[in-house]
């Protein structure tokens, strides 16, 4: 059977993770990173579902930690929007989340990208 | 500015339902200002649908595309290479756009995405109001600036009505009541003589009475020397 894909959206300077730091996660993990979370788009949470993960964590700075000011909270409005599309194309608006994790601090978003993986398993034995 | 909004994605889907390849179509003219139809929308909305076919097991691809604006007919020449690579497209442009560009290329299916809502103004980020109806016989002169016609729920030339209440509108008590807005800026402007006045009956032929409305300007017309200046008819 194929892993479960989960892509990671996240800012460049967020977090020096790697993947490689989510090998106990038994599911197949895609990092893409952004100079910014302010510059992730809808768009490319839409593409990574098309591309097949079936769950997409958003992850940025903290409050008041994003070197741009503003970024990670524009990265959360496009989160919701992301799932205001999927509830209405019919998919569980929960496969997309958003993380606000520490700057630096790789065992924050291993830990998030665990409890994606296990939500997304709550949601595949519902369905 | 028009403003606009997208249509539910799932009648956008009806509409395509039967094509396996369709073009989306923006317009970089209002509906971009409006957060409806610009490059952005129409990334967004290309993947939703690709999305929603894939889960259905119907496969959809699409070519993006955004035009400087639909409503003018040198702006919309990519469409004739469009028709023999798509089975249909969907335009992000108001109504104008939609029309203008079915008149002009028959040869291509092409459906709303959008809804054309109202002409407004973008006071702030992600809020549009409605500040004119396009009524063709314009009394902005006599009311300050604010238009009774697209702002008062009843239209009303005569208000404020009876149920203004605390200057609210009573059809909506988050919307001002536009004759009070008018009456405070007309006494802020030394100008409420203006409502003592008795107005001659407002002229709604212009609004559109005898069919679509039209402008000509035979001086800006290719090859035309004529001196007219042109007018409304």
């Amino acid at each position: 059977m194929d892993k479960i894909k989960i892509t990671i959206l996240c800012c460049h300077y967020t977090n020096e993770a790697t993947e490689e730091d989510f090998a106990d996660i038994p599911a197949e993990i895609e990092l893409k990173r952004y100079p910014c979370s302010g510059r992730i788009e809808v768009v490319d949470i839409l593409k990574a579902l098309e591309q097949g993960a079936e769950a997409v964590l958003v992850a940025g700075c903290e409050n008041g930690t994003c070197h741009n000011r503003t970024g990670s909270t524009r990265a959360e409005k496009k989160v919701e929007l992301a799932r205001e599309i999927l509830s209405e194309i019919d998919m569980d608006p929960q496969k997309v989340n958003m993380t606000f994790v520490p700057r630096l601090d790789s065992g924050a978003l291993v830990a998030a990208v665990k409890e994606t993986f296990e939500k997304l398993l709550r949601i595949k034995e519902a369905a | 500015m028009i403003v606009a909004e997208r249509k539910p994605i799932k009648q956008i889907l009806e509409m395509i339902e039967p094509y396996s390849k369709v073009a989306v179509i923006g317009c970089r003219g209002c509906v971009a200002i409006c957060s409806a139809g610009g490059d952005r929308e129409v990334e967004i909305l290309s993947a939703a649908l690709r999305l929603a076919r894939k889960n259905n097991g119907k496969p959809l691809e699409t070519i993006e595309k955004t035009l400087v604006r639909q409503c003018d007919p040198e702006y919309l020449t990519p469409l004739a290479k469009l028709k023999d690579q798509v089975e249909a497209a969907i335009s992000l442009a108001c109504g104008v756009g939609v029309n203008l560009a079915s008149d002009l290329y028959p040869d291509i299916k092409i459906y709303p995405g959008v809804n054309t809502t109202f002409y407004g103004a973008n006071p702030a980020l992600g809020k549009w109001e409605e500040m004119c109806r396009g009524c063709g016989d314009c009394i902005l002169d006599l009311t300050g600036g604010i238009c009774p016609i697209a702002r008062c729920a009843k239209n009303l030339l005569n208000g404020p009505c009876g149920g203004s209440q605390n200057s609210r509108c009573e059809i909506d008590p988050d919307t001002p009541c536009v004759w009070q807005l008018i009456y405070d800026r007309l006494k802020a402007r030394g100008e409420l003589e203006k409502l003592a006045k008795i107005w001659a009956p407002k002229n709604w032929i212009p609004a559109g009475y005898g069919g679509p409305r039209k402008r000509e300007r035979p001086d800006l017309e290719i090859n035309n020397k004529s001196k007219h200046s042109g007018g409304v008819k």
